[in-house]
């Protein structure tokens, strides 16, 4: 009886002392059979652990100045990472001046912002954590409280081998996590397979538009990602608020240039544009039906299609094939319960 | 044991013969060089959140004025430089002194730059230096830009009355943020007799001075028609080159 007491109180003793161990392995991300291979940065490869923490840190409020907001704030799972808003509203309701981009298939993304400015989803995520209106200004104080916390603490640690959670931990794990959304499961996707019966003969009709010469909807919305990560101005308006492109390289060339957005689940990221400034698929296929507004730096495929309402509608049935409810739906991009 | 007592004594031979080995080299005190790094209103040390009056009659208050000054290097005599400091981020808001060991001699001349190379700066992750390097998260103290790749060299914001208004309220903004290759200036001065010797220590100062950045005239910065500026910018390029022609060293 005494010898079984000592026995527990070491295992008490011991259990107090030690925190259980954290066993890493490789996080294997499913990439679609005719996507290109995932290209990892070195140093931030995707394991279990690594994926973990930058799942609790994305929906962690802990890392925005105010306590209010995570990245899952503006990036919600069932809009695709959008949030249906026009703009983005950062921490003190501010209407900021774009709309929240998908987060699917960044892992293929050259590079990130509007402008294309940023070249890693690691440098990205410094973004929103030191933008006054977003998250914050500065993510140190954020990252002093995360290191309060113990079980993060030991799971930072066990992920990159560092001593503490610091901007490098955040900003890959951050990164990390975000690869792993990957959308190519839609109905598109399932008939290019050569699955039977994935698409209506309106969203047949509305592929081969998609895909025409006279469209040219594909010359920019192009391959599995649709999106050739060009930038360029449409013909939005006449005169832009939001410069994009100019406000990097400061060449007048460039104003109004926004980089193509991918047309994965495009039925679910409404509203549309750099400035969320379109509310629905119809207006943006008038946009194009009627060739954009004039404007010097506006591309030259930009010019009236002269579709009819039919043809119209058949691309709206297409774009909304693009929908991957398996990715919207799936429980390992959510948080996690605690 | 006979041959036990040989081989100590060997050795404590060979040990009292090291000893007094009189080859050894004594030991060279470096030379100590610190170097102020200060700002100035004319010939009057710079504050900054004071109003001044510029050329152009615009009452003038820089709230922030920081800068980062890379590889700082002596030139010596012989054309040989000594590389001081890699990185150093300046708020001006106090002067700072740097303290250096470095070797004896002769310098003419002192060489940095306003900025951040371009090879530590396209493409560069602040995140992957420890807090305390001046180009890591907390060591930059938001001198990089997040929505474009690269370190902001300069950043000179504050307000202004333009009015010429008695007494008026500061209500117009100025937000000066140089970057970019073509942001980045070398600052070298080849003038300098600065002597340095063993175990002495040895002053210099690098002056910014403030009213020059302003300036005068067409070339000058008015801040009523040029106050807002980001990157390298035909602005920013202008305000660089004032920025560099400011500079002095004593």
């Amino acid at each position: 009886m005494c010898r079984n007491a000592i026995f527990i109180l070491i295992i008490l003793i011991t259990s107090c002392t030690n925190p259980p161990q954290l066993h890493d392995a490789p996080f294997n991300i499913r990439v679609p059979g005719d996507f290109p291979a995932i290209v990892f940065p070195e140093g931030n490869e995707p394991t279990q652990l690594r994926v973990l923490l930058g799942r609790k840190l994305f929906y962690d409020k802990r890392l925005s100045a105010e306590k209010t907001m995570s990245c899952g704030t503006c990036h919600v799972a069932s809009a695709a990472f959008t949030d249906g808003k026009k703009v983005n509203s950062g921490m003190h309701n501010l209407e900021l001046k774009r709309n929240s981009p998908t987060l699917a298939n960044m892992a293929w993304s050259p590079y990130f912002m509007m402008e294309g400015g940023v070249p890693t989803l690691e440098l990205q995520a410094l973004a929103p954590l030191h933008n006054s209106h977003e998250m914050g200004m500065n993510m140190m104080p954020a990252i002093n409280v995360l290191n309060e916390d113990d079980a993060l603490r030991e799971l930072a640690k066990a992920a990159y081998g560092r001593d503490s959670i610091d901007p490098f931990v955040v900003t890959r794990s951050l990164a990390a996590f975000q690869r792993t959304f990957v959308s190519g499961d839609s109905r598109f996707d399932r008939h290019q397979l050569g699955l039977k019966n994935q698409l209506n003969e309106e969203e047949l009709a509305g592929m081969n538009l998609f895909f025409s010469e006279k469209t040219q909807c594909s010359s920019c919305h192009a391959g599995e990602l649709f999106t050739d990560f060009g930038i360029y101005n449409i013909g939005l308006y006449e005169v832009y608020e939001d410069v994009g492109l100019e406000r990097k390289t400061h060449k007048t060339t460039d104003a109004g240039k926004f980089k193509t957005p991918t047309l994965r689940n495009i039925d679910l990221t409404a509203p549309y544009m750099h400035d969320g400034s379109m509310n629905s698929l119809e207006d943006v296929i008038e946009l194009y039906n009627t060739g954009g507004k004039t404007h010097p730096n506006k591309d030259e495929r930009m010019h009236p299609l002269n579709l009819t309402p039919e043809e119209k509608a058949q691309l709206l049935a297409f774009l909304k094939t693009l929908t991957d409810y398996n990715f919207v739906q799936n429980a390992m991009f959510l948080p996690l319960e605690e | 044991m006979k041959k036990s007592v040989v081989f100590l004594s060997l050795a404590i031979f060979s040990l009292l013969l090291a000893s007094c080995d009189p080859k050894e080299p004594e030991e060279v005190k470096p030379a100590v060089l610190t170097v102020n790094i200060d700002s100035k209103w004319g010939s009057d040390p710079f504050e900054v959140q004071q109003v001044y009056t510029d050329s152009y009659g615009n009452r003038v208050r820089v709230d922030n004025f920081q800068s980062y000054i890379s590889m700082l290097t002596l030139i010596k005599n012989d054309g040989s430089e000594v590389l001081l400091k890699d990185f150093h981020l300046q708020n001006f808001m106090d002067a700072t002194t740097l303290t250096f060991e470095a070797p004896v001699g002769v310098y003419t001349g002192v060489r940095f730059g306003v900025g951040v190379p371009a090879t530590y700066n396209q493409h560069e992750d602040p995140a992957q230096y420890p807090s305390s390097h001046p180009l890591s998260v907390a060591g930059s103290q938001g001198m990089f830009w997040t929505w474009n790749t690269g370190y902001i060299f300069t950043k000179f914001e504050g307000k202004a009355d333009t009015t010429g208004t008695e007494g008026a309220d500061l209500l117009h903004n100025f937000t000066f943020h140089t970057g970019d290759t073509d942001g980045y200036s070398e600052f070298v001065s080849t003038s300098e007799n600065i002597e340095l010797k063993a175990g002495v220590t040895t002053a210099i100062g690098i002056n910014f001075h403030v009213d020059q950045i302003f300036g005068s005239g067409p070339e000058g910065i008015d801040v009523s028609s040029d106050f807002n500026t980001s990157g390298a910018t035909v602005l920013g390029l202008k305000f660089v080159g004032r920025l560099d022609d400011s500079i002095t060293i004593d």
